[in-house]
């Protein structure tokens, strides 16, 4: 039942076989982990979480995609015929302007393909931290964080906050901890910046909502400002997704919405009705603006918590009523605004 | 008035109840304003509480590295400074003495041999911006005293039969003989003299002694003070010792019964119940620090005795949650932290089954105390680190060893004294039953590993060098005791 226990033994320094555990050796030890790791990763990612199902949609889409493809090409590759029979110097442009088009799309392909694995890097990180969380094993805890520095290598104000806790490998810290001490390391700043975005973009919509001229362009602002604010947000949290990414993300964020749609309904009911009764005494518009705006915010607290690569563990998850608070506040001390709504209203209909 | 007591122990305790009510409701109204923790340290002697509280003022006071402990590493906590201490009866921890011995001489302090006590203001910034001050009250004080708490509930006859007839069992009476010699020649009946009695204290103390000196230690037995006797060495309250009391027959005044009866209470009222009043049941925090690894050093036995021993001291403890009722009448210490100190002596992947060591021995105290509302955790802990970590080339992928500069005559080596030396303590076991196996004896004797002497060793190590905090401030090193500190007080200074 138990592995042969080894005897207690003692040695001197100058023998070749201790290696000390010194600051110095510790980075190279570490960076080869992060190297082992995130390839792990990128290996791991992409089958690790769906339950596997035939895939008919995605069949139906690649192969639609490649019959336009083939067409496409075939027309192209006509067009540069016609080209030639005209003029060789003609044809020798049309092909270069071809080969230079398919050069482009095969880079755009490679990006979007990258965004999505490190949207799923992302993801799969989150997981190891509620994994790590659940169990306080130091060495998954220590991977992780040498995994979450390496990503969040692009973001410069995090400068400081990588070399503090790269300092801290060294110490004896449980996994659990270790954890938090990233969180609370890394990603304070990105939290309060992340607030910050969903803040704007929530005035934005209102107020935007509020001034529409009419009833079609304000959906659409909204639809086009929830995907900026989507992969700002992703970006802000180290994912740099592509359209496809993001158009995924969104997906997911609407999917999320629908479930969650009623939970958050009742718990800040009373805030939006309030708000929107507020609102809606001074201006119908104002107080569409608001539940737009409001509903732009829930989504972006959503996307916050899609795109963060670790869980809300140590830090205080913003909620719908802190950032409704501030957009009711910002609201109000703005009768100039509301002002200019009332003349504006009737003037546009 | 211990007679008082003595006729109407029913009345003694409503008294006292009320006593703690009324203290409780003072410092509830004084806490409003001025948030005061008191932190309790104890252990057994040797266990690292001089070093613990050291290291812990150190880096509140002269800032640490604690990455772990919030408030100080997001930079919340403006300062903390030691004040004037609120018990004036009780001797001040001696911290600059202390600091100086481990960080100027890298010496370990002396142990400390009574309770003291230290007051710590920390200032700082809650998480919504408002500027507030917390009080921490650290009292340091010996685990032995916890042994005599069971006495505030036990009369001097009660008392007495218990601990005659526990020396009378075999493995005990070899060291009693002499002690039994005496108290036979002594009849409780008889007018009393003070040199018999001295006497017969004297054989008492050494035959508790005795017992815990041995190996395999017999158990602690109270009264507690007997073996860390503090201010009252000497002192009547502990010059007193079990009787052969006749049953049914009141001791005569001025007899030895008598003698002994009066002392035993008067120790119970002067000695024991003050402590318990004045310090224990104001404790708002504990902490007890083990020290494991000497024990693994010393063999499977001394685990056990080490068990023992704690599972005598932790059944005294009296904890529950605060909530506004008990915070009101009846406080006591609502989280507790077992810490197996000197982990530094290991390489950190053996932190855990360490710790699981000390989950084990503790585990009866840690369910009760989880029954009654309190918070347990258990860490392995090494107030200031004294070792850095190497991996030792070899079979298996090497030997993870911890290096450090040994105490002198620890390693009687040809590496000397002034050099480091990399050391492996020996693997721990990953099944930790195997240290506590019911502890039978056929079981004891087929227990397969570390129960010789020499399967482990924990070296012992002088204190380290100082390192530098991020902020250039140098601070001592550390395992975990920002982790502790998170723990204890974290919560209390969001």
């Amino acid at each position: 039942m138990s592995e042969p226990l080894r005897k207690p033994a003692v040695f001197s320094l100058d023998d070749p076989r201790v290696v000390v555990a010194g600051r110095e050796e510790q980075p190279a030890e570490a960076a080869s982990s992060i190297d082992q790791g995130a390839q792990a990763e990128h290996l791991s990612a992409a089958p690790a979480r769906r339950v596997w199902r035939w895939p008919w949609g995605a069949l139906f889409w690649s192969a639609l995609s490649g019959l336009v493809l083939l067409a496409l090409s075939l027309a192209v590759t006509r067009f540069v015929e016609d080209l030639f029979a005209r003029a060789p110097w003609l044809g020798a442009l049309g092909l270069a302007l071809a080969l230079l088009a398919g050069a482009a799309l095969l880079a755009v392909i490679l990006r979007e393909a990258i965004g999505l694995a490190r949207l799923a890097t992302v993801e799969h990180l989150r997981e190891r931290a509620a994994a790590v969380i659940a169990s306080d094993d130091r060495e998954s805890g220590r991977a992780l964080v040498a995994d979450m520095i390496a990503l969040t290598r692009g973001i410069p104000q995090l400068a400081r906050a990588r070399t503090r806790l790269a300092g801290h490998r060294a110490d004896i810290i449980d996994g659990r901890d270790l954890v938090r001490l990233a969180e609370r390391e890394l990603l304070a700043p990105l939290d309060h910046e992340a607030r910050r975005l969903v803040l704007a973009a929530s005035k934005r919509v209102s107020v935007v909502t509020a001034i529409s001229p009419r009833v079609g362009l304000d959906l659409v602002f909204v639809l086009i400002n929830a995907l900026s604010l989507i992969r700002k947000l992703a970006v802000l949290y180290g994912g740099r997704p592509g359209a496809l990414g993001v158009l995924a993300l969104f997906r997911r964020v609407m999917a999320h919405l629908a479930v969650t749609g009623g939970v958050a309904l009742t718990d800040s009911v009373l805030q939006q009705l309030i708000g929107h009764g507020l609102a809606a005494r001074l201006s119908a518009r104002l107080g569409e603006g608001m539940v737009n705006g409001l509903l732009t915010a829930r989504l972006g607290l959503l996307a916050i918590d899609l795109v963060r690569p670790l869980p809300f563990c140590a830090l205080p998850r913003p909620t719908l009523n802190e950032l409704a608070g501030s957009l009711l506040r910002s609201a109000e001390p703005d009768p100039a605004g509301d002002g200019r709504d009332r003349r504006d209203g009737p003037k546009s209909q | 008035m211990p007679d008082a007591f003595h006729v109407t122990p029913i009345v003694a305790d409503i008294v006292e109840q009320a006593r703690q009510v009324a203290r409780s409701l003072a410092e509830f109204g004084h806490g409003l304003v001025h948030p005061t923790v008191r932190l309790g340290v104890t252990g057994l002697s040797r266990a690292g509480k001089t070093v613990f509280i050291t290291a812990l003022v150190h880096g509140l006071v002269r800032g640490g590295r604690f990455p772990v402990f919030e408030p100080m590493a997001s930079g919340r906590i403006a300062g903390a400074a030691l004040s004037p201490q609120p018990d004036d009866a009780v001797p001040r921890f001696e911290y600059e003495r202390h600091v100086r011995t481990v960080v100027a001489e890298r010496e370990w302090p002396e142990s400390t041999r009574q309770i003291s006590e230290l007051r710590v203001v920390i200032e700082y910034q809650s998480a919504n911006g408002a500027m507030r001050t917390l009080t921490l009250d650290i009292v340091d004080y010996p685990g032995e005293w916890l042994l005599d708490l069971p006495l505030l509930e036990q009369d001097y006859a009660q008392w007495s039969a218990d601990m005659l007839a526990r020396s009378h069992t075999p493995s005990r009476r070899g060291h009693a003989a002499a002690f039994h010699a005496h108290v036979a020649g002594i009849d409780a009946l008889k007018p009393a003299q003070e040199t018999v009695a001295i006497e017969a204290a004297r054989l008492f103390t050494a035959y508790l002694e005795a017992c815990r000196g041995e190996r395999p230690t017999l158990g602690l037995m109270p009264p507690g003070r007997f073996l860390m006797p503090g201010d009252f060495a000497g002192s009547p309250a502990l010059t007193f010792a079990p009787l052969d009391l006749p049953e049914g027959q009141e001791p005569p005044a001025g007899s030895h019964g008598a003698l002994m009866r009066r002392r035993y209470d008067a120790y119970r009222d002067m000695v024991v119940r003050p402590f318990f009043r004045e310090h224990f049941a104001r404790l708002d925090r504990q902490i007890v620090l083990v020290d494991v690894l000497s024990a693994l050093d010393a063999g499977a036995e001394a685990v056990r005795d080490l068990q023992d021993a704690l599972t005598a001291i932790l059944d005294c403890f009296r904890v529950g949650r605060g909530g506004w009722f008990g915070a009101l009448f009846r406080p006591s210490a609502d989280r507790i932290l077992f810490a197996a100190t000197k982990a530094d002596r290991l390489h950190h992947t053996a932190h855990d089954r360490l710790e699981e060591i000390l989950r084990r021995m503790t585990q009866r105290a840690i369910s009760r105390a989880g029954g009654a509302g309190a918070e347990v955790d258990v860490i392995a802990l090494a107030a200031v680190r004294a070792t850095r970590e190497a991996l030792v080339q070899g079979e298996s992928g090497g030997l993870p060893s911890i290096v450090g500069l040994a105490a002198p005559g620890e390693v009687t080596h040809e590496f000397g004294d002034k050099k480091e030396i990399a050391v492996f303590p020996g693997d721990l076991p990953s099944d930790v039953s195997q240290l506590f196996d019911a502890g039978s004896e056929p079981s004891r004797a087929a227990m397969p590993r570390l129960t010789k002497k020499g399967d482990f060793r924990a070296v012992r190590f002088r204190p380290p060098a100082l390192e530098l905090t991020d902020d250039g401030v140098p601070a001592l090193p550390h395992i975990r005791l920002d982790r502790a500190l998170q723990f204890l007080i974290g919560d209390r200074l969001r």
